[in-house]
């Protein structure tokens, strides 16, 4: 084990997060927009949620057959840890002034509305721009923000993007129809994406000063996480055909059911794992075969599909927790599919600190995943979970902005600034005892 | 002249295209030309992915391979290569300086490490402990270049119980622990077994979305790490575990579980949180619909012309339509609907509907689903520079993705998509080491290059 990460989990706290020190604004809703900035606010950035009062974002109503967890939605949970909670209804000229004060001291403005929707709010790139020369402003949208579908005012959301850049078709098994993901890839993938080109901007602003516009697609995203299909099409004139959970570039690489009905995926393709793994299954000659004597050769169809059945055949007889040892004993990678009750109870997960537990004042105690990416000096951390709309007001209105409470008031009355609606996902959970969490005034 | 109808606020897009209009993508500075990156990653696209970014950006990025090259060359869709390279790597071999090194052998070693006491950057997938064994692990590297971001992707990440397994990082791998693949799929029937239906089962995404999502968070993490070190002047050692990095995509499934014991199962193409949001029919091959909120999902019954049949005016919310039944009786009832048009009949007439409907200019989502081939060959995706080709000066014209996104100041671009193995030695070993023709002939002697 690498020394950098003795003690890791033990002394997460006594280090800072990497960007400790950047704001970050957001006027985002679903899930494109927000769950990059939560990206960001792990790494330690301070986020601004900024939402219209007083319903919020819709996906606050978003829920998995029905299923509310204290009366809020499990997605936006998951999607919007650890961000501060304004609502300012921008559609007012004097909310617009306040963004625009926020919009001096912050690093980095997030958005995912429709193209120029901004622009009717007057914080547009341009305005802010103007206020903030060095801003690093982001606008993640369908199609971009120009171009005949962008121009088109088409609308989109993540099964859309599944569904026009050839990802779904990618994904099915032969012959049958398209297959959209389980997950919103598009919009998560993008949302990742969007940040990396976020990061490499603030580099680049470090050494010139200088902020900069970006735009990210969700289509245009997730093409480019489809690697080989693309000079594949080019060179053979064909289109790019399914192959379910076989993988058309490494072989052996496949999911096979096992004897206890269970799903095994395997993937055994240099020569060291492959011969492991026909020793594994009692045919060392296999790895002879001239059918199967290299990787080239057994990439090819008629070979490949022979190999795939020996092995489906094989392990057909094997428990999927048999084939994992066997690959550990045997040097191949085998790993049975997990389910959201493996994310609970493996202890691997949770001793990497990976899954954890959220202890929140509003919401409570409930497991979450943490920051993917460990650091040896600055970890990652996600600390607490959502707020209702307009939660943190006070709160950010005078940190930032010096405000008074007799002004903050003149706000709320004028409608710059509000709060929650009576509704589920928007206002506080049903056991709050009306101040936990709040951090200004209690 | 555009020869379709532009929205009214067309002058922005008129404004922000030259601006951001990757054609330009050359005229401008490159976010991160000042950073050397080595990236040293075996059998593993993860961490070629997550040095394609950094190189996108500009980074000088040095491809170490063994002498022969990486095993993940021979990565090839149905075995097909060009000159001797997978298919698959002509697309993450993209701007990078291609040496060979042998780490087996002291001198191989020795070279690297004086590589990486120049570098800013380096990246490995080796099974953990295997860089350690090396004596090139990060506490080694670091001795000598204390400002070193190191970054390892593997399986198992870098500590925990099973950081101890010895296996690869796979892509399916990755997907099957997740926890995505168990909840994507189609639904097996009650009563048939798999034997029956072999596709209706836990199924993997077709692209390597596992190993691309942990390069991206590892070109995310290296970056944050950047930042930090330009505070403190620390460097680090990072840590991403594929099947990690891709499961804290997965939404809800581990909360779900723990407060009410449901696992996420397999929904097929419709989705278990959402309504209206799923895969359906068309005569030539099938839609994806969206809506959202109550009002686009009753404009959508209107577009098929069951408002009134369906009873969609006595709808007050969205919210029952997400069960299960309501979900699969709907789904049974709009699949006989949508299979009278043609995909593409269907998203026109939503576009009409936005203007002339009875809930105008509220809409619902409508898209064809497309193979990548139609995609490669979409008009708006080409003007948006999503596939120009390429020149590579040895490969010739390839197709690839890029201008994944677009920026006014440091956007990503390509410059070539490949290397032959060791092409760059002589480059890389000059311009690092001062080696010329006589010494690198002496190291490809002993192969160490």
């Amino acid at each position: 084990m690498s020394k950098a990460f003795k003690g890791y989990v033990k002394n997460k706290y006594s280090r800072p997060a990497p960007l400790k020190g950047i704001r970050v604004l957001e006027v985002c809703t679903l899930l494109f927009g927000p769950a990059g900035p939560a990206l960001l606010a792990e790494l330690g950035a301070e986020v601004i949620k900024i939402e219209l009062p007083p319903a919020g974002d819709v996906t606050r109503s978003l829920t998995p057959f029905g299923w509310f967890y204290k009366e809020q939605g499990p997605m936006f949970m998951h999607i919007n840890p650890s961000k501060y909670y304004m609502a300012l209804d921008l559609h007012k000229e004097e909310a617009q002034k306040i963004f625009h004060e926020l919009a001096a001291k912050s690093d980095i403005i997030e958005f995912n509305m429709r193209p120029a929707v901004v622009k009717r709010w007057n914080i547009d790139y341009e305005t802010i721009r103007k206020i903030n020369p060095g801003i690093i402003y982001i606008e993640k949208n369908g199609f971009g923000q120009w171009g005949q579908y962008a121009e088109e005012d088409r609308p989109s959301n993540d099964g859309a993007a599944q569904a026009l850049s050839g990802y779904a078709w990618t994904s099915s098994f032969p012959g049958q129809p398209p297959l959209k993901q389980g997950i919103w890839i598009c919009d998560v993938f993008g949302a990742m994406m969007g940040e990396v080109a976020v990061l490499a901007a603030l580099h680049h602003r470090r050494k010139t000063g200088k902020g900069q516009y970006i735009e990210m697609s969700q289509s245009e995203n997730i093409m480019r996480a489809m690697g080989w299909v693309w000079p594949y099409q080019q060179m053979t004139g064909k289109g790019a055909e399914p192959a379910g959970n076989r993988d058309l570039c490494i072989c052996p690489a496949d999911t096979f059911l096992t004897k206890d009905d269970l799903f095994c995926a395997v993937a055994a393709p240099a020569p060291d794992e492959f011969k492991g793994l026909c020793t594994a299954m009692g045919q060392p000659a296999l790895a002879a075969d001239k059918r199967f004597k290299d990787h080239a050769t057994r990439l090819q169809d008629a070979n490949a599909l022979a190999l795939l059945k020996i092995i489906a055949d094989w392990a057909r007889t094997k428990t999927a927790g048999e084939i994992e040892k066997l690959g550990l004993k045997h040097g191949f990678a085998a790993q049975r599919v997990q389910s959201g009750r493996d994310m609970n109870e493996d202890p691997h997960r949770r001793e990497r600190d990976f899954v954890k537990m959220i202890d929140d004042p509003l919401y409570g105690y409930y497991p979450e995943h943490d920051f993917p990416v460990m650091m040896s000096k600055s970890p990652p951390k996600n600390n607490w979970t959502v707020r209702p709309v307009g939660f943190d007001n006070d709160f950010i209105l005078t940190k930032i902005l010096g405000r008074s409470e007799a002004q903050i008031a003149e706000y709320y009355e004028k409608g710059l600034i509000g709060k929650w609606k009576d509704m589920q996902g928007r206002r506080p959970p049903p056991d709050w005892d009306k101040t936990s969490g709040a951090i200004l005034r209690r | 002249m555009a020869d379709y109808k532009r929205a009214k606020w067309a002058e922005w897009a008129d404004h922000i295209r030259p601006l951001d209009d990757p054609a330009k993508n050359f005229e401008k500075p490159e976010a991160l030309d000042d950073l050397v990156v080595l990236d040293v990653s075996s059998r593993s696209m993860a961490g070629c992915f997550c040095s394609s970014l950094l190189a996108e950006l500009g980074a000088e990025t040095i491809r170490v391979e063994p002498p022969g090259g990486d095993f993940v060359r021979t990565y090839a869709p149905h075995g097909l290569m060009k000159d001797g390279t997978g298919l698959a790597y002509l697309q993450e071999g993209r701007n990078k300086y291609h040496v060979t090194l042998n780490l087996e052998k002291k001198e191989g070693r020795d070279m690297l490490m004086a590589l990486a006491g120049q570098a800013d950057i380096l990246i490995e997938t080796y099974p953990t402990g295997v860089m350690e064994k090396w004596k090139l692990g990060y506490e080694d590297l670091a001795k000598a270049n204390p400002r070193l971001i190191y970054c390892s992707i593997t399986s198992f990440g870098q500590f925990g119980p099973e950081s101890k397994r010895q296996q690869f990082d796979y892509d399916n791998i990755g997907q099957a622990r997740s926890g995505v693949q168990y909840g994507t799929g189609e639904v097996l029937p009650e009563g048939k077994t798999y034997e029956e239906m072999p596709h209706a089962v836990p199924t993997k995404a077709g692209p390597w979305i596992a190993w691309s999502v942990s390069g991206t968070f590892g070109a995310m993490g290296i970056l944050a790490a950047v930042h930090y070190r330009e505070v403190t002047g620390e460097g680090q050692h990072i840590d991403v575990a594929t099947p990690e990095a891709y499961e804290r995509l997965h939404d809800y499934a581990l909360h779900w579980y723990y407060d009410q014991k449901v696992l996420n199962e397999r929904f097929g193409s419709l989705d278990t949180a959402l309504w209206l949001y799923g895969f359906f029919p068309t005569k030539d091959g099938g839609v994806f619909l969206g809506g959202l909120r109550l009002e686009m999902w009753k404009a959508f019954v209107d577009i098929i012309g069951k408002y009134d049949e369906w009873k969609a005016e006595e709808w007050t919310t969205l919210g029952p339509f997400t069960k299960k039944d309501w979900q699969l009786r709907y789904q049974a009832m709009i699949d006989a609907e949508t299979s009278k048009y043609t995909s593409e009949e269907l998203a026109q007439k939503a576009v009409e509907y936005a203007k002339s409907g009875r809930l105008a200019p509220i809409t619902t989502v409508i898209a064809p689903i497309v193979s990548p081939w139609d995609a490669m060959h979409d008009k708006n995706w080409i003007d948006r520079g999503m596939f120009t080709p390429v020149k590579d000066p040895v490969y010739g014209e390839v197709v690839c993705a890029q201008a994944q996104w677009k920026a006014t100041e440091t956007p990503p671009r390509t410059k070539w998509v490949c290397r032959p193995v060791g092409y760059d030695n002589g480059y890389v070993y000059l311009k690092y080491f001062g080696y010329g023709p006589k010494k690198l002939k002496e190291l490809e002697k002993k192969k160490i290059i």
